[in-house]
């Protein structure tokens, strides 16, 4: 009787498992799937939605979202391997010195050549055109305090640079190059500087916990908490200019791709993706559905072939 | 208060999404956990008969224990690549220790006379360890994949990072959201409820298996 009970547990329990072997989650993927990688930030998840939007629309592919990567590194871990086709945001800055390995280059056009050619030559993938807006560090005031002061640079912080507080992601703090040390180099020291998580930096900088902070430049919350960033005055901070990347295998079954992503070649500003961050980050509103909005609101971009050549 | 509102409403807006979330993060969980029994399970019962090789697998699966899952998923992820099968890759892995320790104490406290009294009656070895030693000490081993399941659903939860989606994928977003706490709730109340609802199911089945222990050696 009992062993009954502990065989009939048994044979339930496989065939659940079984019945899962054959789940569109947990399964491997068909062929025809294009797989498109983002990492842990709305940005990126919003853009890989609206990849994935304009596939579904133009190709007969299906799409396949791999969401909330770790990091750079893993998704051209991901690339590499063939478990992703596309990675939605990819920037110039990060992938110099991640992917590739080399030194911060402050040169934007300079550093975008660099990528393009180095992941056709070294990884067989194209570098797709920009979206337009760039996700550098910044430092941002409160807008209050610049009309006060009359600050547009970040030189012109300098008189006051002694008394202020400077709120800074823990990552940025001891990096090479483009770090606080480089920083003081080319501009100056301020009196107290405080690492912090950067997802707090914003709150901080508008409850006035910190005068100056170090922000992300395409975060939503520079427009939320009325914050005025200030212009990199002697050219520090590295570009992190956006862009997709693809593998030209997937290129080649699906030359609409490339079409797809000059379409999209510099029609979403840095203003323009601090609001669609601001509809995920503050408005909690879901990626895919931002992303519809967006689309839909510019005609999927059908019209834009006409305008860049 | 206005994160309750928020929660109603996120998960009002996405219950599809988190119940799909929810069912992906046990599948991970309960594929990792029953493959490692697979294996676990036989060698638990392998130690449990050549006691010097206890020692040293227990060591091993120690060993594997203290290992940070973010970091074993990292280095896996690199034979296996992104997605599931590097989270039940890495799961199978830590719930070596939990089942093959079970199984083992489990065989370890079978009555050594109600074993000599199945082997004077004729059985063969391979009888007395269906019917005599695995009857007996199965609900400890049920004890073993209890703890592996419960570990299991908590490390499926850092799967997010290698692309695997699930429940973490949830507390992710929330983190990233500036108001996210709501968000993150949503991940993270169901990840709990899972694995209390996982430890209470397996602990019935290991009661009503336990019984056994008076019934079957009269029975043998």
């Amino acid at each position: 009787m009992k062993d009954r009970i502990y065989k009939g547990t048994l044979m339930t329990i496989l065939l659940i498992m079984l019945a899962g072997c054959s789940l569109p989650g947990l399964a491997s993927t068909s062929s025809d799937t294009i797989k498109i990688g983002s990492a842990v930030t709305s940005e990126t998840e919003i853009l890989a939605e609206m990849l994935a939007i304009m596939i579904e629309r133009e190709t007969d592919a299906q799409t396949d979202i791999v969401s909330h990567l770790g990091s750079s590194i893993v998704q051209h871990q991901g690339m590499l391997r063939g478990d992703l086709d596309i990675t939605s945001t990819r920037y110039t800055g990060t992938d110099l010195s991640g992917a590739l390995g080399m030194d911060p280059i402050t040169d934007p056009e300079e550093a975008l050549e660099i990528v393009e050619r180095e992941f056709q030559d070294q990884f067989n993938q194209t570098w797709g055109p920009t979206y337009g807006f760039d996700n550098t560090y910044t430092v941002a005031v409160t807008q209050e305090f610049a009309d006060e002061h009359g600050i547009d640079t970040v030189s012109d912080l300098e008189p006051y640079s002694d008394d202020l507080t400077f709120g800074v992601d823990n990552s940025w703090i001891n990096r090479k190059g483009d770090g606080y040390d480089g920083f003081q180099k080319m501009y100056f020291a301020f009196g107290k500087v405080y690492p912090m998580d950067i997802g707090l930096v914003y709150e901080a900088a508008a409850t006035g916990s910190m005068d100056v902070v170090l922000a992300y430049s395409s975060d939503g919350r520079i427009k939320e908490f009325d914050l005025k960033v200030l212009e990199d005055d002697r050219n520090f901070f590295p570009p992190y200019d956006a862009s997709p990347v693809v593998t030209n295998e997937i290129l080649e079954e699906y030359p609409e791709i490339q079409d797809i992503m000059d379409r999209l070649h510099n029609q979403i500003s840095t203003e323009q993706m601090q609001e669609l961050n601001y509809n995920a980050d503050v408005k909690l509103m879901n990626p895919r559905s931002v992303a519809q909005e967006f689309l839909e609101e510019h005609n999927y971009f059908e019209d834009a072939e006409m305008g860049d050549e | 208060m206005e994160t309750v509102e928020q929660f109603i409403f996120y998960v009002s807006q996405n219950s599809g999404y988190i119940w799909e979330q929810f069912y992906r993060h046990f599948l991970m969980a309960a594929y990792g956990v029953l493959f490692s029994a697979i294996f676990s399970i036989p060698l638990g019962i392998l130690i449990a008969k050549y006691g010097k090789l206890s020692s040293w697998v227990l060591a091993i699966g120690s060993i594997i224990q203290t290992v940070p899952a973010l970091g074993a998923m990292a280095v896996i992820m690199i034979a296996m690549g992104l997605g599931t099968n590097t989270v039940i890759v890495t799961l199978m892995l830590y719930s070596i220790l939990p089942i093959t320790q079970n199984t083992y104490v489990g065989m370890k406290e079978v009555d050594k006379n109600i074993v000599e009294a199945g082997f004077a009656s004729g059985m063969t070895r391979f009888q007395l360890l269906r019917m005599v030693e695995l009857p007996l000490a199965i609900s400890v081993i049920m004890a073993g994949l209890r703890t592996a399941l419960v570990i299991g659903i908590g490390i499926v939860a850092i799967g997010a990072f290698v692309g695997a989606g699930g429940l973490g994928a949830i507390i992710l977003t929330g983190t990233n959201a500036t108001n996210g706490t709501a968000i993150i709730l949503a991940g993270a109340i169901p990840t709990a409820l899972m694995a209390i609802i996982v430890d209470v199911f397996m602990g019935w089945i290991e009661k009503k298996l336990q019984p056994a222990k008076v019934d079957k050696p009269k029975a043998a």
